[in-house]
């Protein structure tokens, strides 16, 4: 699997560490009414066939925290932009 | 009567300054190794002592870091992010130069103990660089000047080309002997020089 590290190029996916879920969404409040939504961030993922954002880091590389969006399915590659960025756009969008 | 603590007299420290020693003196042994027909493929040489800095810039200062570094001929290490390499420096010097220039836009780092460069030069050099990044080293994309970061034999290498056929790998002190033992174990087939 190649990802386009929007900083180096093009690279093989052994200069990448991957964390998971960049979807993922941290509760706005700590109050212990909303701990169902906490143990949800913390513990929950799911495990979808298709599309999919992830965080990972070039650790081989730049060293920069990025988002790429790839087909769980297929391995295809939609694109890859900095967290920064992701951020940036509503919503997230790799 | 207990006895009064016993003071010694205040000893005049004398200023003790250690040689640099380059962590490949006793490996990068000069000769020519591998292959022996013909020319050798590369030529490997050890850049000691130098002095290495890095520069990052601080939030919305990457503007004007990379002009300050301008006439540096820094070395692109990330985003945003720069090595600053130069020769026959005093000890520090660069670093304390760069960081008052630098002062307020970027934050200054001496790595000149903590990395060694490696130089490679010669026709067979991106052949040997090949078997260890997948960085496209073909001069249209990686012309001399770039850098690049990338992992050979899982050692972090900062790599940059400083001529058609020569590159200079930039690895960290601790991994340098086994960076060394692999990368001119790489060369063997071509025949290597060690300068």
């Amino acid at each position: 699997m190649l990802i386009p590290c929007p900083h180096c190029g093009t690279r093989p996916v052994e200069e990448f560490t991957f964390l998971g879920d960049a979807s993922v969404k941290r509760p706005a409040s700590n109050d212990p009414s909303s701990m169902e939504q906490w143990y949800d961030y913390v513990y929950l993922r799911n495990n979808p066939k298709g599309r999919f954002d992830e965080f990972v880091h070039h650790s081989g590389g730049c060293r920069a925290w990025l988002v790429i969006s790839r087909d769980t399915e297929t391995h295809e590659v939609f694109g890859c932009v900095t967290v920064r960025d992701y951020g940036k756009t509503k919503g997230g969008k790799a | 009567m207990p006895k009064a603590p016993v003071r010694s007299k205040p000893v005049a420290v004398a200023e003790v300054i250690l040689p640099r020693v380059s962590p490949l003196a006793d490996v990068a042994v000069q000769g020519r190794f591998g292959a022996d027909r013909g020319a050798p493929g590369v030529t490997f040489s050890v850049r000691h002592p130098l002095s290495i800095a890095t520069v990052i810039a601080r939030a919305g200062k990457g503007k004007a870091t990379a002009q300050a570094l301008a006439e540096y001929e820094p070395r692109w290490a990330g985003p945003d992010q720069y090595f600053v390499v130069a020769q026959g420096r005093g000890e520090g010097a660069l670093y304390r130069e760069l960081k008052s220039a630098l002062d307020g836009i970027a934050s200054v780092s001496d790595q000149s103990h903590g990395r060694v460069i490696i130089r490679i030069e010669g026709p067979k050099v991106r052949n040997v660089l090949a078997k260890g990044t997948p960085v496209d080293l073909h001069a249209d994309e990686f012309p001399a000047g770039k850098s690049a970061l990338t992992q050979m034999a899982h050692v972090g290498v900062h790599m940059t080309r400083v001529g058609e056929d020569a590159f200079e790998l930039s690895v960290f002190r601790g991994f340098s002997e086994s960076f060394w033992e692999w990368i001119t174990e790489q060369a063997e087939e071509f025949g290597y020089q060690v300068r």
